[in-house]
């Protein structure tokens, strides 16, 4: 086998020279001669005799090339050299394809490798492509993935034999502070003491986890990541041995994981996750598992196995019931539901654009075909078999679309580059948007099969000429009626892809108006917001944090450049809590059917603070929110919808908490004018207001409105009164606002672009099409001109047929566009709400463009002079 | 003459192998060594002989060389390798096997009539 491969390959390099056959055929033909003269034959009829015996002697010098096994890739060779030169030869035409496909291919390979990145490549830790993630889920509600408790969490891993190794962390926020250090918000991961050894990842600075780590009463141990170290430490070494305390716990930093680690996901410190007796609990779960499977063991052989022993602790410990287990990849369990359907859509976008790109360059190709004929016909009539013919010219096809490609993949890589740049805040770290092989397969199957898809009809229509036809001078336009039927089809189906492109990136965009003109009388650009959590040790209960916030809501007013301070749950746009309500004399019995509000807790001059007006009734004063005291103010939309056409002041509701417990009746005290509290929500509830005295809650975000930065000052007035308490997670609330929009903003950009770049190509696409079309049909304008037609005329029976095409591609678009839009509207973004405008807008626009593509041509052949048109060649 | 028979397909090969066996031979010497072995039965057509040698080259079971024919004129001799001598091994066994099926099947339908 090897040695016939050898053999193959060194008469590959050393090819036989035309000397040596010649040279020995005429030796045989010698020796013929020789014995027919030796037989009494004179010279001249020996010769005769001795060829006609053998035959051809070319016909069996061409075979004995043949049998040469390399002997097809020297074809190939001379086809890519014909090819090259091919291209060469009409660079204008060439570069214009060439462009077309780089703008395909790159956009497809720029997609395709954020897809991979964010649905499909191994998590980049060592053993990643066997990394799984394990939840727990409720048999009951099918669709519920959850955490696992710690005893269940043990049980799976003594019992299951599918893994190499098998860890739990929890997922929390905890405060770190030290002395001459301001406290600082971060999350924290307490973690078995295996977790970095799952990875194979050692510390930096100091050690990781020792196995006794997280036994009961072991110190207590923290590690930094590196960010951490580099920001609260300026990477000081001597960190290491520093005692800081955790949540107001004493712990010990011992190490310092590299750069980029994060693991799971966007971790800041790692603490061992020792048992406790809240942990012990079997329905307390809060851990989330992570496993290497073993080698050659798959994630199905997995789940069986975990579901089995999930069955037989279900049959032991009632908490267990109806509990399974889930075995996810890392994408599936950080990278669902709508950020699949998200990218999976962005694939189908530019997958789109790149059909529609090989059909404009078919179209091109087609219309060179029609030239091509009389060098096809030649060489039909040199001998030259069909096979051969299209193989030529789908090698010339395939090598414009891998330099198309070659180009595009410069295109990718500055789109991934961008993109990177774009979600650089917001996507975890795990995330790496580099190509790898999968990458680098996917983008040379679409060199090859693009070059294939958009050479097969040009090849095919070129390479079956009409012999007789084509040879005679003169017979220009053949075969245009026939071929007619494929380009006209390309622009239909081009313009049906445009449309649903198209329709897509207007949904996006008018997601994103419709979500940047929300509020419009808050002051965005001047509130600075910060979240406070209330640490349950030093802060017991309601009374105890209501007096914290009593004490520094003055001292915030006081500030210098302050106009306004509230306290609220959530700033103006940025979410809110749901809970049911119930209002009174309209008692609801099952609990299912209550209808859902949204609230926001705050404390008086909140609505002054973001500048939403007071409609009727009174704000909120010191006293509201305390026993016998409890009120409520509504939105203008809330009030309608929950009490329609009465007015709602004075009316009474109550809610209820996710225990079903219900609260006082609260008195709706005042209507405010409506407010967008979720804007990453197709159906937003109604908006309520209630006093926070009336919840007391231990979370609260700080709203200020200021004419300079206010932070430091807030940060100093809240260290002045707990210094340790952090204020967390400060921005301007314009920016926050941003931040809650990052998706549309930077989806509704990229599909806008892959729609504008279809547009485009259509619109080149048809023109180029009409444009050739009335090329072929100067002469016959001409005529038709000299015998009197009109300028309407004639621009009619230019655009006729684009005109037609223009329309079918938009009815079959839209019927395409529908189902599109529908699987948009389920996503949480505010893309739901009527889209018929959208359609009509984006049908209009596209027809506009169409048309003028079309109308370009035409004009030029209404104002052609008769006289030349008659004798244009 | 004898009327030409069609040799089966891939038995040219097989011959050639063969006729080489002694001894490296040119291409006029492996043709007129097969017509008198054959009794002129067999006369290889000069236009298949020389592709089915340069078959035989590429798939490494002869191998050429240039030297001196019998009157002294540079010929090509061909010669079989280790790998041909094999490869003859078992197409001489997939011959006898072969024409002794043949064999049975003839003589069963030429009893069968009488």
């Amino acid at each position: 086998m090897i040695g016939e491969l050898l053999t193959r390959i060194r008469f590959l390099i050393f090819r036989k020279r035309r000397g040596e056959l010649d040279e020995e055929l005429r030796f045989h033909l010698e020796q013929s001669i020789a014995v027919k003269v030796g037989e009494g034959m004179p010279a001249a009829e020996a010769r005769r005799q001795a060829l006609v015996e053998f035959g051809g002697v070319d016909a069996a010098r061409e075979e004995c090339v043949r049998q040469s096994p390399g002997w097809w890739l020297g074809t190939v060779a001379q086809d890519l050299r014909y090819a090259v030169r091919g291209i060469l030869a009409h660079r204008w035409f060439s570069a214009a394809i060439i462009t077309t496909l780089a703008t395909g291919i790159g956009l497809n390979t720029m997609v395709f490798t954020l897809v991979n990145a964010v649905l499909y490549k191994p998590v980049p830790v060592p053993g990643g492509d066997r990394l799984v993630c394990i939840d727990n889920h409720s048999l009951a509600q099918s669709d519920r993935s959850g955490p696992l408790s710690y005893p269940d969490f043990q049980d799976y891993r003594a019992q299951a034999a599918s893994f190499e190794s098998f860890e739990a962390t929890s997922d929390e926020g905890g405060i770190l502070s030290e002395s001459g250090n301001p406290p600082h918000r971060y999350h924290v991961a307490r973690a078995t003491a295996g977790l970095f050894s799952m990875v194979h990842t050692n510390a930096l600075l100091g050690r990781g986890f020792l196995p006794s780590d997280d036994h009961a009463g072991a110190e207590p141990v923290l590690v930094l990541s590196y960010d951490v170290w580099q920001e609260r430490y300026a990477g000081m070494a001597s960190v290491i041995g520093r005692q800081v305390r955790v949540g107001g716990d004493a712990a010990t930093i011992v190490g310092v994981m590299p750069k980029g680690f994060r693991f799971p996901s966007g971790v800041d410190l790692w603490m061992p996750l020792t048992p406790t007796a809240d942990l012990a609990k079997r329905d307390n779960r809060q851990l989330r598992g992570y496993a290497i499977l073993k080698p050659g063991v798959t994630m199905r052989q997995a789940n069986a196995e975990l579901n089995g022993i999930a069955g037989r602790l279900a049959g032991q410990f009632p908490a267990d019931k109806d509990l399974g287990v889930r075995v996810l990849t890392f994408q599936e369990r950080f990278n669902g539901g709508n950020i699949r359907i998200v990218f999976l859509l962005m694939l189908a976008a530019v997958g789109f654009v790149l059909l529609i790109a090989c059909a404009d360059v078919a179209n091109m190709m087609l219309s060179r075909a029609l030239s091509r004929q009389r060098q096809m016909s030649i060489r039909t009539a040199l001998g030259a078999t069909r096979w051969r013919l299209i193989r030529q010219l789908l090698i010339e096809s395939v090598t414009l679309s891998t330099v198309g490609g070659v180009l595009g993949m410069g295109l990718a890589e500055a789109g991934i580059h961008w993109f990177d740049l774009s979600t650089q805040t917001i996507r975890p770290s795990w995330i790496e948007f580099t190509m790898d092989f999968t990458v680098f397969g996917y983008f040379a199957a679409l060199c090859i099969l693009s070059g294939l898809l958009f050479g097969i009809a040009p090849a095919l229509r070129s390479s079956k000429p009409d012999l007789a036809g084509v040879l005679k001078e003169g017979a220009h336009s053949v075969g245009r009626s026939r071929g007619g039927w494929i380009t006209s089809a390309l622009v239909v189906f081009q313009f049906a892809l445009t449309l649903v492109l198209l329709a897509g990136a207007g949904i996006f965009v008018w997601a994103l108006l419709n979500t940047l003109s929300i509020n419009p009388f808050v002051p965005a650009t001047r509130l600075t917001i910060a979240t406070l959590q209330l640490p349950e040790s030093r802060y017991k209960d309601a009374d105890a944090r209501q007096r914290f916030y009593d004490e520094l809501l003055p001292r915030l007013r006081e500030l210098p450049g302050v106009s306004h301070a509230a306290i609220a749950s959530d700033g103006p746009g940025l979410g809110a809590n749901r809970q049911q309500i119930e209002l009174e004399l309209a008692p609801i019995a099952n609990p299912a059917q209550r209808p859902w509000v949204t609230f926001v807790p705050q404390s008086p001059g909140y609505m002054e603070t973001i500048h939403l007006p007071l409609l009727a009734g009174r704000a909120f004063n010191e006293t509201d929110g305390t026993a016998h005291h409890e009120a409520a103010i509504v939105t203008r939309d809330a009030a309608a919808r929950l009490w329609p056409g009465q007015n709602p002041i004075g009316k009474r509701f109550r809610l209820y908490d996710n225990k079903n417990k219900a609260t006082e009746w609260i008195a709706v005290v005042g209507i405010s004018a409506n407010l967008m509290q979720e804007i990453q929500e197709n159906d937003p509830r109604p908006l309520l207001f209630v006093p926070y005295r009336q919840e007391g809650w231990d979370n609260m975000a700080v709203v200020v409105e200021s004419s300079t930065d206010p932070l430091q000052a807030m940060r100093t007035t809240v260290q002045h009164l707990d210094p340790d308490l952090p204020l967390n997670d400060p921005s301007v609330v314009k920016d926050a606002l941003e931040h809650q929009t990052w998706f549309l903003r930077v989806f509704g950009r990229i599909f806008l672009g892959f729609a504008l770049i279809a547009l485009l190509m259509a619109s080149v696409g048809i023109y180029a099409v009409i444009a050739h079309a009335m090329n072929g049909r100067t002469q016959e304008i001409g005529l038709r001109l000299a015998l009197g037609a009109t300028m309407r005329n004639i621009m009619l029976l230019v655009m006729k047929r684009g005109l037609w095409q223009i329309g079918a591609g938009l009815v079959l678009g839209l019927g395409a566009a529908l189902p599109a839009a529908h699987l948009m509207a389920s996503l949480p973004f505010g893309m739901a709400g009527s889209n018929a405008p959208i359609f009509l807008v984006v049908a209009l626009c596209l027809a506009s463009v169409g048309v003028f593509a079309c109308w370009l041509p035409a004009r030029r052949a209404a104002g052609l002079d008769p006289v030349k048109a008659i004798r244009y060649e | 003459m004898p009327t030409s028979t069609d040799l089966l397909q891939g038995t040219l090969d097989l011959l050639i192998l063969q006729t080489l066996l002694p001894g490296p031979m040119h291409g006029w010497g492996v043709a007129l060594r097969i017509q008198q072995i054959s009794k002129d039965v067999l006369q290889i057509g000069q236009g298949s002989l020389y592709p089915a040698l340069y078959r035989l080259e590429y798939k490494g079971w002869i191998k050429a060389e240039w030297g001196n024919s019998e009157n002294n004129r540079r010929a090509k001799f061909y010669r079989l390798t280790a790998a041909g001598r094999r490869q003859l091994d078992s197409e001489r066994e997939t011959w006898d096997r072969l024409s002794a099926a043949i064999g049975l099947v003839l003589g069963r339908t030429v009893e069968a009539p009488r």
